[in-house]
């Protein structure tokens, strides 16, 4: 073979009849390969050639050449095009089929809570705090304006290692104990932890739970600031149309002191059955910090005052995951813990 | 405690004021009302029995009424007898619903028609009996029952412990009445009626042993009573408290407690030996039969009132059955005190016996309080039992009630409320309050408490009383303004690090567990965990009586907890403190050390087994690379829980940080589980403490060469000594190196294992030739010889 139009055209028509990338590349070795192609044999024996020759022939074969890869390219091309418009045929699966289970852990619902709490307050500049919960009877007790004999301490009965030593009823002991470290205010900051009652189990409360108090002692504070707070933290966790009341009750180390209700998300406030017709669901209890107790922090109430506030977390994941039974939290059971 | 709307008009008006407006405004002010049940009598009428005889054909006991409506009569049909012809008596008609929600049909019993129902006190709400139909003393037939019975609105409500005085209505009342600006119907402290001769101090001689346990005893004489019943609006207040009627002595007792808060107790004057009355502890064997019918035995720290022979009645907690007021009773005594708190509840506590009387000495009376109630009491008693009132009684009185004083600078109730209450709203709501408010010349105010009120002793409690009654709902809500020169920068919580950790477990398919830190002290000494534990000397229950010392039990119970709910393959971990007693010192708080314990289930064999532990180390070493904490070294141990040869203790920069390993057979087993368990616990904070934020490091510029290496050595060579030997051989070139492949078989000799390692080489400065690599290979085969006996396999 040695004449490059012909060629030119006999390759043409192998490619135009190529199917695959395969059968292409078959042909582009065949007429194009370096050593053994057609279009390199034809310049095998160009040397003899006389000059005015050699150049004509040089220039057909390279035009030879440039033709045969723009049909390989084109046809490449169309090739590719044809199999891209075929996917949705060729290449079909049943995508209902299931994926296989994801091994995936779930991290607990309290956690996960604490977690938005926490986050939420140190938004407002509050930070963590934490503490023992093998406290002292002074701290539990003595420093938060609750001696020996006093009738409030009925609510708050303990579990005693000792007559000093005791599992503390609620995470106040750790404000104590940071306004003795601290000393200095401003002092913004929340102490979460496990505390212990000796109530015996039952579905609204356990002698084990969690806790999440918060502790503000600045200059010129008010009930309007605590009020203010206790709605910026409900509204962030519960949604923006959440109410919070207070109401006037007694804690020894809070005065004036409050329970606080979050108006009921199912009824808006109007009172429902999940409410019991209240239209507010109880979440804890706060207020003004006793100046007996920030003097027993070592902070001088003529100069400072605070305020205080705390909740069950078990009682915040209850209300927000509609869980109707406190032990759950508690009792490892997967079926329950896999649904967070 | 419950409070009856109607008794709360006797004090304040209510006229307007809905129950659930008064619920309302307490539950604000801060009594509050758990729930509210209305009975309505609107609907049940008059009427008299004209006739009653027995039903002719019934089987049961029926009897036939005709009674008069007003104008017509009907036959009704009862089954209790004690209607009988001229009784006045509440009747619901066909149609209506009685308030226990009954409702009423037209009948025809046995052949006789019956027109409606003779009600009992407990099927219209009135109390508990209904034995009988509920016999009245006075109505006209065909007038509505509420005629003579006004309809009931019954609040449960929670008293705070502060307020004694709310456990009354009159006090009650006076909350209300502040809310409303309404005045109250009536003062405090009632005038005293006594005048009759002999003077009672003369009749009744009172010495208090322990003035600290008893403040204040008022003995009153009344003598010449007829005890008999009370009248039926007090039966029916005393029902809808809760209390059963007794006789008018008693009832009375009762009724003033339940007006003033103040308990009080008459005993037969005839019944008591001799005139001298003491009130003193208990002695030893003493024991007293109480008005409950129960033989109490006494001990030295309960406070007995005593007569000249023996104690009479327990103080403050319930009288004796001895000297109790019976129909036969003419003359008595009437005690009014002032009883220690703590003292009438421990004693209460010690008897498993809580009364009424209890209930409210326990949270600490005003001794003045004692006054008024034997002043209402004794004009009751006139007035209701007929009998003299003796003038001069006994009041032993040797701790004072003290008076307090409070000045308060007005400008703080803005302060702290944040919103402005006009002065003179404070002022009113303080007055209305039976605060005594004197504005001093400096502006100041000097405020004098209601006796009835000691929880008020600073001007905190004062802001209290304005902010209560005037309203918190009218503050608006603020955040605090800051203007601060000083602050604590915002750094990440334990727990927010330790999201890290969580993270990493659940991708491992480990799901975290809260479990409870008090558990079976009985179950730690089992597994040999015991010598740290502190041990609750007041728990609840044996399961619940021990901190715990470790958090692997607990997980080893969440995987039996799941096991038995069906699930095979368990994964759970959990973040919590230990506790671990400090030993030797008594009353040292113990240490509580932050740790993460996972547990996870695998097949029984040894290999299962094998293969489990290995991928927990990876998921370990991930955690703690998680926490930007150095790499751990392992370390062969034994620990309790654990198997004594698959045990090893995790070591962060030569400090022990805790265990990884298999569980012990035994723990396995003993806590019914089939197959193996894989677990570690490590304390956290040294890792975070170790913790450093990573730094970038250049990026490689030269390829790297990786290289395998098996080598063969006794089954005594562990992975972690050659890993080190060829570390030390490998210099700066070696830039990683890995165990992958343990081998034992064919090719190896009996007795010896082949471990695979793969190694990595590397220059910062060129690229490495393979002569170059070939001569660290060397020199790490030579090392591996000499020190191991290794022999290499290609
Ligand atoms: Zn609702």
């Amino acid at each position: 073979m040695s004449d490059p139009l012909g060629l030119t055209t006999q390759a043409l028509a192998a490619i135009g009849q190529a199917r695959t990338d395969e059968e292409l590349e078959k042909v582009e070795v065949e007429y194009l390969g370096r050593k053994s192609g057609h279009v390199s044999r034809l310049l095998s024996n160009i040397g003899s050639l006389p000059p005015a020759e050699k150049a004509a022939l040089g220039k057909a074969a390279n035009d030879a050449k440039r033709a045969i890869e723009a049909a390989l390219a084109a046809r490449r091309a169309e090739l590719e095009a044809a199999r891209l418009a075929d996917l949705a045929e060729t290449e079909a699966i049943d995508m209902t089929f299931p994926g296989p289970p994801l091994k995936r852990g779930h991290i607990h619902v309290l956690t996960q809570v604490r977690r938005e709490i926490e986050t939420v307050l140190e938004s407002l500049g509050y930070k963590v705090e934490l503490g023992p919960e093998v406290e002292t009877e002074w701290y539990n007790f003595e420093a938060l304006n609750i001696p020996a004999g006093h009738p409030a301490r009925e609510a708050w009965d303990s579990f005693y290692f000792s007559p000093e030593l005791l599992l503390r009823a609620h995470t106040s002991p750790v404000q104590i104990r940071a306004m003795q470290r601290i000393k200095e205010p401003p002092i913004y900051i929340i102490n979460p932890g496990r505390a212990y009652r000796r109530d015996p189990p039952e579905a609204t409360r356990l002698p084990y739970f969690s806790q999440v108090e918060g502790l503000a002692v600045d200059k010129g504070l008010t009930v309007g600031d605590l009020k203010g707070t206790l709605l910026y933290m409900i509204q962030s966790l519960y949604g923006r149309d959440r109410k919070v009341r207070v109401r006037p009750s007694y804690f020894p180390f809070t005065e004036p002191s409050f329970e606080f209700d979050v108006s009921c998300g199912i009824c808006g406030g109007m009172g429902c059955k999940s409410c019991r017709h209240k239209g507010w669901l109880e979440v804890g209890g706060c207020g003004m910090v006793h100046p007996q107790v920030l003097r027993n922090g070592g902070i001088d109430p003529t100069r400072w005052n605070g305020y205080a506030w705390g909740f069950g977390i078990e009682r915040m994941a209850m209300l927000k995951h509609d869980v109707d039974d406190i032990r759950l939290f508690y009792e490892s059971d997967l079926r329950f813990l896999e649904q967070f | 405690m419950r409070i009856s709307y109607e008794w709360l008009s006797d004090f304040v008006d209510l006229d307007g004021v809905t129950p659930k407006e008064a619920a309302e405004i307490l539950t604000r002010q801060g009594i509050e009302v758990e729930s509210l049940t209305i009975v309505d009598l609107s609907q049940i009428v008059i009427g008299k029995v004209l006739e009653q005889k027995p039903h002719p054909k019934s089987r049961n006991p029926l009897w036939i009424h005709q009674v008069d409506l007003g104008g017509r009569v009907e036959q009704i049909i009862a089954g209790a007898p004690n209607a009988v012809a001229g009784s006045i008596v509440p009747v619901a008609l066909p149609g209506t619903a009685v308030p226990n929600g009954k409702v009423v049909k037209d009948m025809n019993i046995a052949g006789e028609r019956a027109h409606g129902m003779l009600a009992s006190a407990a099927e219209l709400m009135l109390g508990d009996d209904h034995s009988g139909i509920l016999v009245l003393d006075r109505g006209i037939p065909g007038d509505p029952l509420t005629t003579v019975i006004p309809s009931q609105a019954i609040m449960e409500a929670e008293v705070t412990s502060n307020r004694p005085d709310c456990m009354g209505h009159l006090g009650v009342a006076r909350e209300l009445g502040a809310g409303l600006q309404r005045p109250l119907k009536r003062d405090f402290m009632p005038a005293f009626t006594g005048g009759a001769d002999p003077p009672g101090r003369e009749m009744v001689k009172v010495t208090i042993d322990d003035p600290d346990l008893c403040s204040r005893y008022i003995g009153g004489v009344i003598t010449g009573v007829k005890v008999g019943p009370s009248p039926d609006w007090m039966q029916r207040r005393l029902r809808a408290a809760g209390v059963r009627p007794i006789n008018n002595i008693v009832d009375i007792t009762n009724y003033v407690l339940l007006e003033y808060a103040q308990p009080l107790h008459a005993f037969d004057l005839a019944l008591l030996s001799g005139p001298a009355i003491e009130v003193r502890r208990a002695r030893a064997n003493e024991k007293l039969l109480s008005l409950d019918g129960v033989v109490r035995d006494l001990t030295a720290d309960m406070l007995v009132i005593a007569d000249a022979k023996r104690p009479v009645a327990l103080a403050g907690v319930i009288g004796g059955e001895d000297t109790a007021v019976s129909d036969e009773t003419k003359d008595i005594l009437l005690e009014s005190a002032n009883f220690n708190g703590p003292s009438v509840r421990q004693t209460s506590r010690a008897l498993g016996l809580r009364t009424e009387a209890s209930a409210r000495f326990e949270r600490a009376l005003p001794p003045e309080l004692a006054l008024a109630g034997a002043r209402r009491a004794a004009s009751l008693i006139a007035e209701l039992a007929g009998g003299k009132v003796h003038r001069d009684w006994a009041d032993v009185y040797p701790r004072p009630q003290e008076p307090v004083r409070v000045n308060l600078r007005p400008a703080l109730i803005d302060e702290v409320l944040g919103m402005h209450v006009p002065l003179e709203d404070s002022e009113a709501i303080l007055k209305r309050l039976n605060f005594q408010v004197n504005v001093m010349a400096d502006g100041e105010w000097d405020v004098l408490p209601p006796v009835f009120r000691l929880d008020v002793t600073i001007p905190e409690d004062l802001v209290e009383e304005v902010g209560r009654v005037y309203g918190y709902d009218k503050v608006p809500p603020t955040l605090p303004g800051r203007r601060h020169d000083s602050w604590t920068p915002l750094e990440p919580s334990i727990d927010r690090r330790l999201d890290q950790v969580r993270e990493v477990l659940a991708g491992e398919g480990f799901t975290e567990t809260w479990n409870p830190a008090l558990v079976s002290g009985k179950e730690l000494e089992r597994l040999r965990i015991a010598a740290h534990a502190m041990r609750v000397e007041n728990a609840l229950s044996d399961d619940m009586d021990t901190l715990r010392t470790s958090l692997l039990p607990s997980l080893v119970h969440a995987v039996a907890v799941n096991r038995d709910r069906g699930r095979d393959e368990v994964r759970v971990y959990e973040i919590a403190s230990a506790y671990l007693a400090r030993v030797g010192e008594k009353n040292a708080q113990p240490d509580e050390p932050l740790r993460v314990a996972a547990v996870g289930t695998t097949d029984g064999s040894p290999d299962a087994g094998e293969k489990a532990l290995r991928r927990l180390k990876s998921v370990l070493d991930g955690c703690v690379a998680a926490l930007n904490g150095p790499a751990s070294a392992y370390q062969r141990a034994a620990a309790e829980l654990f198997h004594p040869g698959r045990c090893a203790a995790v070591v962060l920069d030569g400090r022990q940080l805790g265990y990884l390993g298999e569980l012990h057979p035994t723990v396995t087993s003993g806590a019914g589980l089939e197959g193996r368990l894989v677990a570690f616990e490590i304390d956290l904070l040294p890792v975070l403490a170790a913790s450093s934020v990573p730094r970038a490091q250049p990026l490689p510029r030269f390829p790297a060469v990786d290289r395998d290496l098996a080598v063969v050595v006794d089954e005594s060579v562990t992975a972690g000594a050659l890993l080190q030997g060829i570390k030390e051989s490998g210099g700066d070139l070696l830039v990683h190196a890995r165990a992958f492949d343990e081998y034992r078989g064919a090719q190896v000799p009996e007795g010896q294992k082949s471990i695979a390692f793969t190694l990595t080489f590397r220059s910062p400065e060129r690229t490495l030739t393979d002569a170059e690599v070939d001569r660290v290979m060397a020199e790490i085969r030579l090392g591996l010889e000499k020190r191991h006996g290794a022999r290499f396999r290609e």
